[in-house]
């Protein structure tokens, strides 16, 4: 009877254990094309570009010297990094809040319910449809040292023309107003189309409490718009990160290396510079910044924002 | 059952991606050969922009008309530090072009970079005679006694001036200022005359340091500008940097320097609109500067500082190169474009329709070409500063692979300069950087 009862468990343990090692195997399967095109595009690069931030190389991008933390030491004692570090910063500080608050102003404004309100809707939200080349050349002509509109503008208030572009002192807030131009669209679509589904009762209710204008606003289109904006902020942040266009075409980094921001470093220093191997250095270094910022955003932010 | 028809179809799935990656070459191939069944197709890359656009576009268009085995292709990939991006990042794939315009200063990059055929090859096979190129030309281009690439577009800074406001300035127009002392005192004085227009502009462009240093015979790299043996640091003294960046300091000083920083186009178009008298470009652009003023332009040599001698300028420019991942009777047939090319009928019509001088000097002859010197005898100009040129390791240019990065320190100095920082400090910033450059390129060579 004992001898039956434990073969029976063996039987019935190695049954379970073979449909657990099919479950893996079908659970696998179902990953694998995920599994692959994540390796392939995601992780393997990722790990090269680990692996290349401890070499120099060639022109091709073949590691040809081991040169252990050697990058990394130069990146921290390289004035032209610190610069990259400071500009990419201060560029986000910039346009981040600007593009948010100024989106969030027509948003409000383009909510009203007005006859031809939809024209507006559309102007406000154009940029979107523009792209980042034909949008900076199009600010390459205001910012023109010779037939520039903003300066023409300004010389006929009597104030100097400013060298938006050649300017240190400018050429990162040139840079910045052209990408809040750009980021207006997109933000204000969302934007606007988070205040559409807010519940009307809500403003009926503070109609019938007597609540004024920007009591409404701000107690409850605000909390209610909260987790929009929290991911318009995720976005607008991220993409202030990666920005790159605009700089290439208006400045390429210059003057001086003032809006050498890091994403258009790494680009001249690997495919321009044919180093590779500091290039990957920096990449690391904006790989962890991005992490950690995400990190807090999601730590901090979230727990402020109201979701339904 | 059914089970095992799920698993089947997902490792149908993904057999058919991995088959997917695998299988493009393939078609390429079969694309390939299909091609060559009619004309032979030569994709030619170049960075010429513009009104030299044009005018290339205008001779490949003459070459496919004039035969019909070769269909050249001519692609335009923006400046040359775009397009030598470009084609680093493409090297070697299918999508690489049969034949390349590369600047000068890519030559190296070129050689140690290991895709290209040396046109040497060709020449020796085919007997083709080199000789009767203009002789600055073949000396720069080739290395070893043995071409690398076809010499095409060559070109030198020279100085373009206003001439109108020269007289408005009560000054001679046909006596352009020579030395950096002169060029200051031309430009208090238009400055004077007209507080809307500036003097002078030096456009932050790492090839315009090179071609003042090499003015008055200093050399960019040591080793003899890095053609005796691989350069290790720079070359040029203080004396002579810090000469340049105290010319640009005096000018700033004197309110009579405009900053364009380092956009050319920006600086073209100012002069254009009369908002700075003189300036440097390459003679590339005599043509398109000359027609679009509405008031006359000069053409000048380079200047110098005062007491050193003029020694020259450098040719800048490009060349051809041949890519070795192309079948041979693509490079064949790019071989023979190469060739249509250096013909004094074609040179002439490149001369007259740019500024960039003919490589072939016979092209002078061609009547096209007297015509247009008596027309415009602003391009006879740049032909002269190259003749006049004393031959030396300094007007021969500089050798190195990470040249267009020393450049870009070179025009971030440049520029703070522009914007008010000392020049020793700036000096001495560009010094630290470019031999930091140096040394890590050849680090990365492992010497």
């Amino acid at each position: 009877m004992q001898s039956s009862s434990s073969e029976l468990k063996n039987v019935f343990l190695k049954q379970k254990k073979k449909t657990r090692r099919q479950n893996f195997f079908k659970g696998i399967m179902f990953l694998l094309p995920s599994i692959i095109l994540f390796s392939l595009f995601l992780f393997y690069p990722m790990i090269k570009t680990f692996y290349l931030s401890f070499f120099l190389t060639d022109m091709a991008g073949t590691p040809t010297v081991f040169v252990g933390l050697d990058n990394y030491i130069q990146l921290y004692t390289s004035d032209i990094f610190r610069k990259s570090f400071i500009s990419t910063f201060l560029f986000v500080l910039y346009i981040v809040p600007s593009s948010i608050i100024i989106a969030l102003f027509l948003a409000v404004l383009a909510n009203e319910k007005l006859k031809g309100v939809g024209l507006f809707r559309t102007m406000y939200s154009s940029t979107m449809g523009i792209s980042v080349a034909a949008g900076s050349i199009f600010w390459m002509y205001l910012f023109n040292p010779s037939m520039g509109l903003l300066n023409e503008a300004l010389g006929v208030i009597g104030i100097d023309s400013i060298g938006w572009l050649t300017d240190p002192d400018w050429a990162l807030i040139a840079i910045s107003l052209t990408t809040i131009w750009m980021n207006i669209g997109f933000t204000f679509l969302i934007l606007l189309g988070g205040l559409q589904s807010i519940d009307q009762s809500l403003y009926e209710n503070a109609n019938i409490e007597g609540a004024g204008y920007f009591r409404k606003l701000f107690q409850i289109t605000v909390p209610m718009l909260s987790p929009t904006l929290f991911f318009v902020l995720v976005v607008t942040i991220i993409n202030a990160f990666q920005t790159f266009g605009q700089i290439d075409i208006l400045t390429k980094g210059g003057p001086q290396y003032e809006t050498n921001l890091i994403v258009y470093s790494i680009y001249r220093e690997a495919f321009v510079n044919r180093q590779f191997g500091p290039a990957s250095a920096q990449a690391v270094v904006l790989f962890v910044i991005i992490l950690i910022m995400t990190a807090i955003q999601f730590k901090f932010a979230e727990r402020k924002v109201h979701y339904q | 059952m059914k089970k095992n028809s799920i698993l089947l179809y997902m490792a149908l799935a993904v057999t058919l991606i991995l088959a997917a990656c695998g299988g493009s070459e393939e078609g390429n191939e079969a694309e390939a050969e299909g091609a060559s069944g009619e004309k032979q197709t030569v994709t030619f890359w170049h960075a010429m922009g513009g009104q030299a656009q044009t005018a290339l576009d205008d001779i490949v268009a003459g070459y496919n008309e004039s035969q019909d085995e070769v269909e050249v292709v001519a692609e335009y990939q923006g400046s040359y530090d775009e397009a030598l991006t470009m084609f680093n990042s493409v090297a070697g794939t299918d999508s690489a072009p049969t034949m390349m315009q590369v600047f000068e200063i890519g030559t190296q990059t070129m050689i140690d970079g290991g895709q290209i055929t040396p046109i040497q090859e060709f020449i020796d096979a085919d007997d083709y005679d080199m000789s009767n190129l203009e002789e600055n030309i073949t000396t720069y281009y080739s290395q070893d006694d043995m071409f690398y690439s076809m010499p095409f577009n060559s070109s030198t800074p020279v100085m373009y001036y206003n001439k109108d406001a020269f007289e408005e300035a009560g000054l001679d127009a046909e006596a352009p200022p020579e030395t950096y002392e002169a060029v200051e005192e031309v430009s208090r004085a238009i400055t004077e005359s007209n507080p809307d227009m500036k003097g002078f502009s030096l456009q932050a462009y790492g090839w315009l340091w090179e071609q003042l240093l090499a003015n008055q015979g200093g050399h960019l790299l040591n080793n003899e500008n890095g053609r005796e043996s691989a350069a290790t640091e720079i070359g040029w003294t203080d004396e002579q940097g810090l000469s340049i960046l105290q010319w640009v300091e005096n000018m700033v000083n004197d309110g009579t320097f405009a900053n364009y920083g380092t956009n050319g186009d920006n600086m073209a178009a100012g002069f254009l609109a009369g908002d700075v008298a003189m300036y440097m470009q390459s003679s590339a652009s005599v043509r398109e500067v000359v027609d679009n003023a509405d008031f006359e332009v000069g053409v000048a040599f380079i200047p110098h500082p005062e007491g050193t001698k003029r020694e020259g300028v450098v040719i800048g420019g490009a060349s051809l190169w041949m890519m070795n991942g192309a079948p041979e009777e693509e490079q064949q047939a790019a071989w023979e474009f190469m060739k249509y090319l250096q013909q004094p009928e074609v040179q002439a019509e490149w001369h007259v329709n740019t500024g960039y001088f003919a490589i072939n000097p016979a092209a002078y002859e061609e009547e096209v070409a007297v015509q247009a010197h008596e027309e415009t005898p602003q391009l006879q100009v740049t032909i002269d500063q190259l003749q006049s040129t004393t031959p030396s390791n300094a007007t021969q240019g500089a050798l190195g692979n990470f040249l267009p990065e020393g450049r870009q320190v070179v025009e971030s100095g440049l520029e703070s300069v522009y914007n008010g920082e000392d020049i020793e400090a700036a000096h001495e910033t560009i010094v630290e950087n470019y031999n930091q450059v140096i040394e890590q390129s050849n680090a990365a060579q492992g010497n």
